[in-house]
């Protein structure tokens, strides 16, 4: 990954050396997809941990008032518009992993698109809410699963745009006969394990979505 | 890439005996005052830090409650979020996840043997562990500094130093600095530099994750040292609501501070956990990792699984302050619970963050200076494993009269005696290591039994608080202080420094002084227990904590830890003197193993190479083979004749044996 | 000399290059047991005589007492397994330093690297002292109502019978008040409590969370606002009582205590009715007797009003088979 030709390699780098060094960093891509979703579970767990709580609580008799409901449909077009790009997603990494690296692309930025039309969505529904926020303690959930859902979107959005940016000029490194599907280069394993990652976390978005769009809209 | 002008203190490759380089990011990639460095990174925080209170004014101002109370808690946590984020922008973290937008791919370090790479984002792990010393005992001082303040106000029950709302604020800020530094005082500065070579890598996992952890810990201080322009926070670290929705915008520096802290913790715990699993070198099994690594793997299981909650907590008050919802507010649907319940999830977790590394410590440096293996390895690191998964489950032994549900009492009882016999199982370990030892007492295993000595107080007294008849006698009081001061300063702060001493001459090549050592180490553990000791005496005569006055029997108790106290600070002063001596003024070139360890990273020559290794080494066995004949060899490191022929050996320097180093640097 | 074998005690072996005169080796750990078990014993029987009566908190109550055993027991267990480890690490240090000329070399191996029966024993040794002590807490909790700490509004270890004076402690930033329902719901700002007597105490908040400590009662519950927290004990001998509060709750958190004092039954009867009678036209203005108070929303009158899911019976008693109303 370096320009070999300016820049000195600093240590003997054996071919089995390489070797390692590159399935240590395919490793460190699964381990790392499985700690993110971890950190995420449990920060979400949290939110869920509240939302319970203080539904039990009930203190005040102020859990959830009879108008204290946020905008359903809204909710609804959300958690499915997060639902189809996880499903994209996850569709494209496997034509990828068939070896079509253009229906990949193709799935990847349309999936990418839906995750920003989530933001959007969200973002405009946090703008339409019928409550104050500190009227209830539905609504105070409500406010704090807006923030952690934009938060976790932005993160999943982010990293599967750098992936397909990435994969592009793999690509063209690739030449015509090869592309990032096929070529067995370290660049291209690497790109394929980090893909595999964010799937992963793609799937949790949209369980996390399913879950929360229980929570706030169906019981 | 080509350097097209050289600085006198450069050194470009090919060169037989490389010197120590690191290297750092940036732009532009060359060093010089126009470069991202530390003073970029403070300037861009600053206007970060005005454009986004200027932004929280905008929003803010025209809601009555902000017009009213003339404190926007918006325009503060604009403040300081955007300046968290201009400080990174400054140094250079967010450079490459921006590039990576544009499918750039990632640019090796600019390599360099300047002394201004610790001041900028670097993914060499040895420069941010390096980093991360300075980082910790700047964290360490701040707060022992408040600790001074306290015992002085302590000094007399009835002349008042401080005004309350000033005490408050010291002791609150005191806990909350000392706690930020005490989760990353390990795994940051030892951590991040030992682990990769203990497991014959060459690098970390996620090196530029690791360096954003180290810069985010720095935001971290700069934005909880802001509470004290805005008046402190009167929570105390444990941050309790409804105080902490009563308070004022001081709160926020807490909030965020923690947020922050919080996301460079996961950001540690993340890549050093993905490092241990990955990156061992062939033949290191998880029989032959040393009990350090298992320490710092049981602790990276919690710094990324405990700490969200911690950050959605945090959240969860930021939102109460800014978006005014209601989560800890009971009159509005929320609960003062919830933020107990929350927290102290963290929080439990979070003590076992900090003492897990110590005694991983430990653990390397009994069978060094006893000469001996160490005894019961697999039971050590079970215990570590075993003492991290129970951690997340005793979390309401805080909470014991809380009025919270009656019934869990006894559960939690029991748990938490439970998670006492993996704590106890580093005793079994060490004590059956020094059976028919050969103890050589260097200054590093001075700390090593000092820990055990402390730590012993330390847990049995936190059995007593675990037995809940008995927590309602001490709960609240300076018995819980003593406890907790014993554990984490007594265990861990003692097996830190133990660990400094033990690996400074290798990080930094040079010796630290010995006599000088000797002396920190003697008045540090005499003034400390005798600092601490009376306050469970204290305690049990009724002196809750956090408290300005008190009964008039207690002061003579009180000012026998006051003075003590302050002792204690001078004798970190020795530590300073020894430190700035030894490494700055007049430093000695240390041999490269100087303890005589069979550790691999200690088969490095010192000053460690950029790359660790010159070639990748083959793990034979576990570094304990002490005393033992035919003991075998604890890796190959890599003859010259095995090396494969091809380009790369052209490049490399095949003749280097690290080897044959030892003795000069 | 070196050690052939590597027995952990005392046996008798030859060495290697020496005469035929058997070599005995130093029985480590029978020595240190022997120090050990003396030193234990005389610290436990002095600790016991010396200090056991005088821990606090005392024996003013039943959970004080109750709690000063406990504390008692514990130490007397917690002492010689500290003694343990100290007389290890002391003959350790001792014996097996590196300057002593007459220690042997350490011996490696796989028999120093691990040994079953020590690590099966230390694990089992320590299982059945925390087991035991999980025992015993337990017990000692239900069998004193609590001990003394608060247990939230639905307390499951109540007093088994007699008559429960309630108190009530309101607590606030920064001061602690004592209402008394059974007498009418006056105020006081001194804990006047009678002796030989079962109380309960209700204790909660008006702003953020207190801790009523009554320190030689032996009481700790948390105040928070809007739940009542109860806590029991039944007082055995008179006394002055201080009161501090043990939550953090503001600045002024130090300066929040104040006393009381336990008295005889009939001292107190007379007080509390004389008091009830004197302060009559204050009680008046006071919120009507709840056992928590929510802060009025317009909160300029600076009026409290009864929490409306919780209000205060006169028919509510511990131990007693009606249901409270």
């Amino acid at each position: 990954m370096t320009e070999a030709a300016r820049q000195p390699a600093p240590y003997s780098d054996t071919p089995e050396e390489r070797e390692f060094e590159l399935r240590s960093a395919i490793g460190s891509y699964w381990t790392g997809g499985r700690l993110f979703i971890g950190i995420w579970a449990f920060f979400f767990a949290s939110l869920a941990f509240a939302y319970f709580y203080l539904r039990s609580n009930n203190s005040g008799q102020l859990w959830r008032p009879p108008n204290a409901t946020a905008p359903t449909s809204l909710g609804w077009a959300i958690f499915a518009v997060v639902f189809a790009s996880a499903l994209l997603v996850i569709y494209g990494q496997r034509r990828l992993r068939g070896g079509s690296f253009v229906d990949w692309q193709v799935a990847g930025w349309v999936g990418l698109l839906g995750g920003l039309l989530a933001i959007g969505l969200q973002i405009y529904q946090m703008t339409r809410l019928p409550f104050y926020p500190g009227s209830s303690g539905y609504a105070s959930c409500f406010i704090g699963w807006a923030v952690m859902n934009l938060m976790m979107l932005f993160s999943g959005v982010y990293w599967l745009e750098t992936i397909l940016a990435n994969s592009i000029r793999l690509n063209r490194a690739e030449g015509p006969d090869a592309s990032p599907a096929t070529s067995s280069s370290p660049a291209s394993q690497l790109f394929r394990a980090n893909l595999d990652s964010c799937t992963y976390f793609w799937g949790f978005m949209a369980f996390v979505s399913a879950l929360f769009w229980v929570f706030f809209y169906l019981i | 890439m080509a350097v097209t002008e050289q600085r006198d203190d450069e050194v470009v490759y090919p060169d037989p005996t490389p010197p120590v380089r690191g290297g750092f990011q940036g732009w532009p990639s060359r060093p010089g005052w126009i470069s991202q460095h530390i003073g970029t990174a403070a300037v861009l925080a600053v206007l970060g830090y005005l454009l986004g209170h200027w932004l929280g004014n905008v929003i803010g101002s025209g809601y009555s409650n902000v017009a009213n109370s003339g404190e926007n808690s918006i325009a503060v946590t604009g403040g300081l979020v955007l300046g968290v984020a201009g400080w990174l922008l400054g140094i250079g973290a967010l450079n490459y996840p921006l590039a990576k937008m544009a499918g750039i791919e990632p640019r090796p370090d600019y390599e360099t043997t300047h002394w201004s790479r610790y001041l900028r984002y670097t993914t060499d792990h040895k420069v941010v562990g390096l980093q991360y010393v300075i980082g910790v005992l700047t964290f360490l001082f701040t707060g022992g500094l408040l600790a001074m303040a306290i015992r002085t106000e302590l000094l007399s029950p009835t002349t008042h130093v401080f005004g309350p709302g000033t005490y408050i604020a010291i002791v609150s800020e005191h806990g909350t600095v000392m706690m930020m530094m005490a989760t990353s005082v390990i795994v940051g500065p030892l951590g991040n530099w030992l682990v990769p070579l203990m497991i014959g890598a060459r690098r970390t996992a996620f090196p530029r994750i690791e360096a954003f952890s180290f810069w985010i810990f720095t935001a971290g201080y700069l934005v909880i040292m802001t509470a004290l322009f805005y008046g402190g926070f009167p929570t105390g670290w444990t941050g309790y609501a409804p105080l902490q929705t009563q308070a004022g915008v001081g709160m926020m520096s807490y909030l965020v501070g923690f947020a922050v802290i919080g996301i460079g913790m996961i950001a540690a715990g993340f890549n050093l956990g993905a490092t241990i699993v990955n990156y061992r070198a062939p033949g290191m099994t998880w029989g032959r990792i040393p009990i350090f690594v298992w320490s710092i793997l049981a602790t990276c299981a919690l710094l990324t699984l405990a700490t969200p909650t911690l950050v959605a907590a945090g959240l969860f008050g930021i939102l109460d302050h800014t978006a005014q919802t209601a989560f800890y507010v009971t009159e509005h649907g929320g609960s003062s619970f919830l933020w107990q319940n929350l927290f102290w999830f963290f929080g439990h977790p979070e003590v076992y963050i900090m003492a897990l590394p110590g005694f991983g410590i430990v653990g390397e440096i009994l069978p060094v200076f006893t000469r001996k293996p160490l005894f019961a390895y697999k039971v050590a690191a079970a215990g570590m494993v075993g003492v991290a998964l129970l951690s997340f489950f005793v979390w309401q032994h805080h909470l014991f009269q809380s009025g919270i549900n009656p019934d869990m009492r006894p559960l939690f009882m029991l748990t938490t005696e439970l998670i006492s016999i993996p704590t106890g199982f580093i005793y079994l370990v060490g004590l059956g290591t020094l059976y028919k030892a050969k103890i050589r007492f260097e200054v590093p295993m001075l700390f090593a039994l000092a820990l055990f000595f402390n730590f012993l107080i330390g847990g049995v007294t936190g059995v007593f608080l675990s037995d809940v008849p008995v927590n309602v006698t001490v709960h609240g009081s300076f018995f819980v202080l003593a406890h907790f001061h014993y554990t984490i300063m007594g265990g861990l702060i003692f097996a830190f420094f133990g660990g400094l001493y033990y690996w400074l001459p290798k990080m930094t090549g040079k010796t630290m002084n010995k006599k000088l050592g000797q002396w920190h180490f003697w008045t540090m553990f005499i003034f400390f227990n005798m600092t601490f000791f009376p306050m469970f005496l204290i305690g049990l005569l009724g002196q809750p904590r956090r408290v300005f006055e008190y009964a008039h029997n207690l002061q003579a108790l009180n000012d026998f830890s006051s003075v003590s106290a302050f002792l204690l600070g001078a004798s970190f002063l020795i530590f300073i003197a020894n430190f700035v001596w030894s490494i700055f003024i007049k430093p000695t070139p240390a041999p490269a193993n100087p303890w005589d360890s069979l550790g691999l990273e200690w088969q490095t020559p010192t000053p460690v190479p950029y790359y660790n290794f010159a070639r990748i080494p083959v793990v034979l066995s576990d570094p304990y083979h002490y005393s033992e004949e035919n003991a075998p060899a604890v890796a190959d490191l890599g003859e010259p004749e095995l090396v494969s022929v091809g380009a790369a050996a052209e490049q490399g320097n095949p003749d280097q044996r690290p080897e044959q180093t030892e003795g000069l640097a | 000399m070196t050690e052939s074998g590597t027995d952990s005690g005392g046996t008798v072996s030859t060495s290697g290059t020496d005469s035929a005169a058997p070599v005995r080796h130093p029985r480590h750990f029978l020595r240190m047991f022997l120090i050990w078990i003396v030193i234990a014993v005389v610290a436990d029987v002095l600790f016991y005589v010396l200090a056991g009566p005088h821990i606090p908190p005392g024996t003013m109550t039943s959970s004080a007492s109750s709690n000063q055993f406990d504390f008692n027991i514990l130490l007397i267990i917690a002492l010689p397994v500290m003694l343990a480890v100290w007389v290890y690490l002391a003959y350790a240090v001792i014996m097996w330093r590196a300057s002593n000329k007459d220690a042997p070399e350490p011996v490696g191996g796989p028999q120093a690297r691990s040994n079953l029966g020590v690590q099966i024993g230390w694990i089992a040794t320590t299982t059945v002292i925390v087991m035991g002590l999980f025992v015993f807490g337990t017990v000692e909790l239900i069998a004193n109502q609590g001990s003394g700490g608060g247990e939230g509004a639905s307390p499951i270890w109540t007093p088994t019978s007699g008559s429960v004076l309630p108190v009530q402690v309101i607590a606030q930033q920064w001061k602690f008040t004592y209402r008394y329902p059974t007498f009418g719901g006056f105020q006081s700002q001194e804990l006047i409590l009678p002796n030989n007597t079962s109380i309960a105490f209700h204790v909660t908040s008006l702003d953020v969370i207190h801790d009523f400590w009554a320190y030689q009662l032996s009481i700790k519950a948390d105040a928070n606002p809007q739940q009542d927290n109860v806590a029991f004990t039944t007082t055995h001998e008179t006394g002055s009582v201080t009161v501090r509060c043990d939550e953090l709750c503001g600045i002024w958190h130090g300066a929040m205590y104040n006393y009381g004092k336990v008295v005889s039954k009939s001292a107190f009867e007379t007080w509390a009715k004389s008091t009830e009678a004197a302060n009559a036209a204050n009680t008046k203005l006071l919120p009507p007797m709840a056992w928590t108070y929510v802060p009025d929303a317009n909160g300029a009158d600076g009026g409290y009003y009864p929490d409306s899911t919780d209000p205060y019976s006169p028919s509510e008693v511990y131990g007693a088979k009606q249901a409270a109303s």
